[in-house]
């Protein structure tokens, strides 16, 4: 049984990674808690973001967040545009996770195409960057990631609560017949829904590139966890998907530290199953 | 009844192509070619397995590499680690593969409403775990398995020939299987399960055992291949094997073939096959990858029933126009005597009480059938009248009460069960098999509502109340072809062509026009005339009083009131109930 | 007129559920459409509501033509409905299901005096405000339905079948709050399989059957009319 301190510096680093997995989870949770599209290109657009601030920031030196400021507007509008699509061909639940599931093969291999499937990793003067509380280190990148998470996550729900568009949104998620007779125009907030859980993406990318070594393959590690994640913190609920997040980097690293890293990905889906059987209805 | 030349031809070219394939390694070309197509073969196979659920039942797996790796690592430790032949070990690993594959399903296949998508990302979720599991356990440990010291039995001279032959003989089975499945009861159970499966168990398709045979089916064969694979690649890695191309791949080949067709996913397999052999030999696998997935967007948008279907009904097109007629008055068949109403109860309801969480829907209704009587069953909304009539059908348990049918208790007895003792209904809102045509519609019921019979002798079941109901000539067309009218009296024939002992017409007449009803009405009585008993749901009430023997009025999910159509009408209860009170005084 | 239809054709698919249908309603009247069940009477409010698309015939609603207007429009021009089993978002809460209801700006702007009115009408509502709409009883929702309807600032309000899976006793408080939404300034048109309440409260009635309007008039005529047995008793 390992120590205390191994164990409780696994609890932070997996808490830390927790919320990657959370903000992944959430631009996810959105478009499929309420707009019933499962898109599997999320990861693809994530990585791509991931590739361009990589890009941006080794060949022309742009920092991170400005670099950010250009991928993210870029991803909303391919979001956009990614639901025009679906839009036009009224595609259903199922379908949408086939097509967006070819698309994220397609940007898979463009982005091999342009960067190869080398590992890259961005190089900043802060990546190994981190503090010490106690016992224990914490790394500001994750932390940062963390608090980003946390924001994003309170600032959708706060949205999706407080403000009208908000309720609309959940309004016409449950009932756009009714939504409509009282005026929400639901096609509208669609695409609104749809550019924001790409710039979501776009936004977790920049992360990606900071913390992660990038290689095309990537893009499918992490699907299953987090489509676990979305599940567990149920769809369209951004907090659940950013505790859901962090509950399940916190098992997934306590395991790992008391049996063996590779026993990590059992955490995550077991957890999955055992709800889904208990209870069919709850994502 | 000799077989056609439009029978004879296919059947002809499918005997050649085997033996051409069969033969195909004694032409001693060079080994490329037998790899090529035991690639080929291998993606038939399971393409054409994961269809077997997945395309004609519906139930999207996105687990098929789960069961593909089970099979394939069967076979790597019982012939590395406990020395056994190879051979032996492909029937083990499809019957491993088809354990986990009824494991699985006897859990979920029990939970009444798990969506879509859930039930895809359940499978692929078990399939990260097992790959876990192999991997952390000496199955595999994280080294892989070498299994270029396997002994290969020796079919051929050449190990690939030897390959190439296994997989090729699995092909044939699979393809043989699979159209055995489409041709029997199986296989018209699960395309139903695939367009409605409450109305398949509501006609009498035991929904639980065929879902389960046909995913065991399906992890079996893939178990079977995955054995075979095993020698093909030579060295496993648990990351090789349960890469996400398995899962995707043979969807993408499903869909872009067909589906519901049982040849569909080998035509699928074969094209993407050969496309991304033509790429990775180029150098340009990437480039490959890419187009495939493009092929996929292209496919379920604009193909979404798959090439093969669609060059069906193509052909069909160009044939020329068929033998539909155009909004031909419906005109019901009437057998000259009417049968007496017995003394004796066909349908006893007692006590029955349905709750739906905080909702009583049905508070304890107590009420008798007589066999051959016409009751109408009429209420005020919301009164209990379709829950009881969902309930007697099966549609859900009893809160509390029983209900016996011929003497026989059904409170308990799941739908499929009480279609088969004798009991049929049919749906407000008609609820056809969108994708069978009339003709399979009413086959389908008439094949699983009754005793076991001849295909011909259904066949013949069909066509009579085909022609009962006044659909003569409409045998072909598919339900959405149908007007409102016609589906509805697709719906009855549907419920006749189980024989049924007793029928429960939801609110048959609703939407029809008066010329219409009249039709309707005659049919009714046909209908009893041919000796079932009859309860109906109606609001229609001058339609109600002529057809009806007796009339049972609910109100508040408890029977208020029951006999002689007049009588209960003018009871000035009834008419209070209705109306409201001061109407009636 | 505040809202007139003439020669309406409406259907679901290929199946025409009412046909040839002409009706009025005058700012401050409450109409009531009554028929059996299966009459159209849910088409009708549907299309009312720009739920459904007109096959022929035309809708005029203060003089506009509500032909070409799309479903989310149809609020901004003053008609709310009341539909068919409440159809709350059930996951939301009280108040904001009534939120929902001035979703428009023009309403929105009023949204504090519009929700004191509302809990005036409905104390109990204001009690539950914080509670998810699902949880509350039959004739809370239907409260709840109706209040959503008048924080639109409607000038008509449609009622689909207002009575229905509510219990005797609170049918007649419904049918008291419609008259008050009259008094709100609200023209009223409600289809309604309880003949006698709907009767009772109306101005002036109509009587749909099979898809067609085949009588009308004032409420005391129709009461007299054998018709009306017939239509409900067949007798």
């Amino acid at each position: 049984m390992p120590s205390a301190t191994l164990l409780g510096q696994a609890l932070i680093s997996g808490v830390l990674a927790g919320g990657m997995y959370g903000l992944l989870a959430l631009g996810l949770s959105l478009s499929w808690g309420l707009l019933r599209l499962v898109n599997l290109s999320h990861f693809a657009l994530a990585f791509l973001a991931a590739y361009l601030t990589y890009e941006l920031g080794t060949t022309y030196h742009v920092a991170p967040w400005w670099s950010a400021m250009m991928v993210v507007p870029a991803m909303f509008a391919i979001g956009l545009v990614q639901h025009w699509l679906f839009d036009k061909f009224r595609v259903n639940e199922l379908a949408s996770l086939l097509i967006t599931f070819s698309f994220a093969v397609i940007l898979e291999v463009a982005i091999q195409l342009y960067w190869t499937a080398d590992y890259r990793r961005f190089e900043t003067p802060y990546s190994t960057l981190s503090f010490k509380v106690g016992a224990f280190y914490i790394p500001v990148l994750e932390l940062i990631l963390c608090l980003v998470a946390g924001a994003l996550a309170w600032g959708t729900w706060l949205w999706l609560r407080r403000t009208y568009v908000g309720k609309a949104l959940r309004a016409a998620a449950e009932d756009a017949d009714i939504a409509a007779a009282y005026g929400v125009d639901h096609k509208k907030l669609a695409y609104l829904l749809s550019g924001l859980g790409a710039a979501y993406a776009g936004i977790s990318g920049t992360f990606i590139a900071l913390i992660a070594t990038l290689a095309p393959a990537q893009i499918w590690t992490w699907l299953g966890v987090v489509f676990a994640v979305v599940i567990i913190g149920r769809l369209g609920n951004p907090l659940g998907a950013l505790f859901a997040g962090m509950l399940i980097g916190a098992s997934e690293s306590l395991a790992m530290a008391v049996f063996s890293p590779a026993w990590a990905p059992v955490v995550s889906f077991s957890v999955l199953i055992a709800i889904l059987l208990w209870n069919p209805e709850w994502a | 009844m000799g077989m056609s030349a439009a029978q004879g031809l296919p059947r002809l070219a499918a005997a050649f192509a085997v033996v051409l394939f069969a033969l195909l390694p004694a032409a001693g070309l060079p080994a490329f070619y037998d790899s090529f197509f035991y690639l080929v073969f291998f993606w038939i196979s399971l393409a054409t397995s994961w269809a077997l659920l997945s395309g004609f039942a519906g139930y999207f797996s996105l687990g098929h590499a789960a069961f593909f790796g089970v099979g394939t690592y069967t076979t790597a430790t019982l012939t590395t680690q406990f020395g056994v032949p190879f051979l032996i070990t492909v029937p083990i690993a499809a019957a491993m593969a088809a354990l986990l594959g009824v494991g699985i399903g006897a859990v979920v296949f029990r939970l009444r409403r798990l969506r879509g998508e859930l039930f895809a990302l359940l499978t692929l979720a078990v399939t990260f775990v097992v790959a876990t599991i192999i991997l952390n356990t000496p199955i595999d440990g994280g080294a892989g398995v070498f299994m270029s010291a396997v002994p290969l039995p020796h079919i051929l001279p050449t190990a690939t020939g030897t390959i190439y032959m296994l997989g090729f003989i699995m092909c044939v089975l699979t393809l043989g299987i699979t159209w055995w499945v489409v041709h029997a009861r199986l296989g018209m159970g699960l395309f139903a399960i695939h367009d409605d499966e409450d109305v398949a168990e509501a006609k009498g398709v035991p929904t639980f055992r065929y879902k389960l045979a046909a995913f065991a089916l399906s992890a079996g064969i893939a178990g079977a291949v995955g054995g075979i694979h095993a020698m093909y690649v030579g060295f496993l890695t648990v990351a090789g094997t349960f890469e996400l191309t398995v899962p995707l791949y043979v969807v993408l080949m499903s869909v872009l073939g067909g589906a519901r067709h049982w040849l569909g996913p080998a035509v699928g397999a074969t094209a993407i096959t050969a496309l991304l052999y033509a790429f990775i030999s180029g150098g340009e696998a990437m480039v490959g990858r890419a187009i495939v997935g493009l092929i996929l967007i292209v496919a379920i948008l604009w193909l979404p029933d798959g090439v093969l279907p669609a060059i069906q009904h193509w052909l069909r097109t160009r044939r020329g126009p068929g033998k539909l007629q155009v909004g031909a008055v419906v005109v019901p068949v009437v057998p000259p005597a009417a049968q007496a109403i017995k003394g004796r109860p066909l349908l006893e309801v007692r006590g029955v009480t349905k709750r739906f969480g905080g909702l009583q829907a049905l508070a304890g209704v107590d009420l008798d059938v007589r066999e051959g009587e016409i009751m109408g069953l009429v209420g005020p909304n919301g009164s209990g009248k379709t829950t009881l009539i969902n309930a007697v059908s099966g549609f859900y348990p009893l809160t509390s009460g029983s209900i016996r049918v011929d003497g026989v208790e059904i409170g308990q007895a799941s739908a499929h069960e009480i279609a088969r003792r004798g009991v049929a209904r049919t749906y407000q809102i008609p609820r056809p098999f969108i994708n069978m045509t009339v003709l399979e519609n009413v086959s389908l019921c008439a094949t699983f509502g009754g005793a076991t019979r001849s295909r011909a002798e259904i066949r013949d079941e069909a066509l009579h109340w085909i022609a009962f109901t006044g659909l003569d000539g409409k045998e072909e067309a598919l339900p959405a072809k149908l007007n409102l009218h016609e589906r509805k009296f697709l719906e009855l024939a549907r419920a006749l062509a189980a024989r049924p002992k007793l029928l429960l017409l939801d609110e048959v007449l609703s939407g029809l026009n008066p010329a219409e009803i009249d039709n309707a009405i005659r049919l009714v009585r046909a209908i009893r005339a041919q000796g079932a008993t009859i309860v109906f749901v109606e609001h229609l009430m001058r339609a109600v009083v002529e057809l009806s023997d007796r009339v049972a009025v609910l109100n508040e999910g408890k029977l208020f009131a029951l006999g002689a159509p007049r009588d209960v009408m003018r009871d000035p209860r009834v008419v209070s109930i209705y109306l409201g009170k001061a109407y009636a005084a | 007129m505040l809202l007139e239809a003439r020669n309406l054709h409406v259907g679901y698919g290929d199946a025409p559920a009412i046909w040839d249908v002409s009706l009025d309603v005058d700012a401050g009247e409450i109409v009531s459409v009554i028929g059996p069940n299966g009459a159209g009477k849910t088409t009708l409010i549907n299309a009312m509501a720009g739920l459904l698309r007109c096959r022929q015939g035309s809708l005029r609603f203060d003089g506009a033509d509500m032909t070409c207007v799309r479903a989310h429009d149809y609020c901004g021009h003053g008609i709310a409905l009341v539909p068919e089993g409440r159809r709350l978002f059930t996951k939301m809460s009280v108040e904001e299901n009534l939120e929902l209801g001035c979703y428009l700006p023009a309403a929105r702007a009023h949204r504090a005096q519009s929700l004191d009115r509302v809990f005036g009408l409905f104390p109990i509502l204001r009690e539950k405000r914080g509670q998810p709409a699902g949880e509350l009883s039959g004739g809370q929702q239907q409260m709840v339905a109706i209040g959503r309807a008048l924080m639109a600032r409607p000038r008509i309000v449609l009622f689909d079948e207002p009575s229905l899976g509510l219990a005797p006793t609170i049918v007649d408080d419904m049918f008291d709050i419609i008259t008050r939404v009259r008094a709100e300034g609200a023209a009223v048109l409600l289809v309604e399989q309880n003949v006698l309440k709907a009767l009772d409260v109306a101005d002036r009635a109509y009587v749909l059957e099979q898809g067609r309007i085949v009588t009308s008039g004032l409420p005391d005529q129709l009461l007299t009319q054998p018709h009306i047995r017939e239509a409900y008793l067949g007798v």
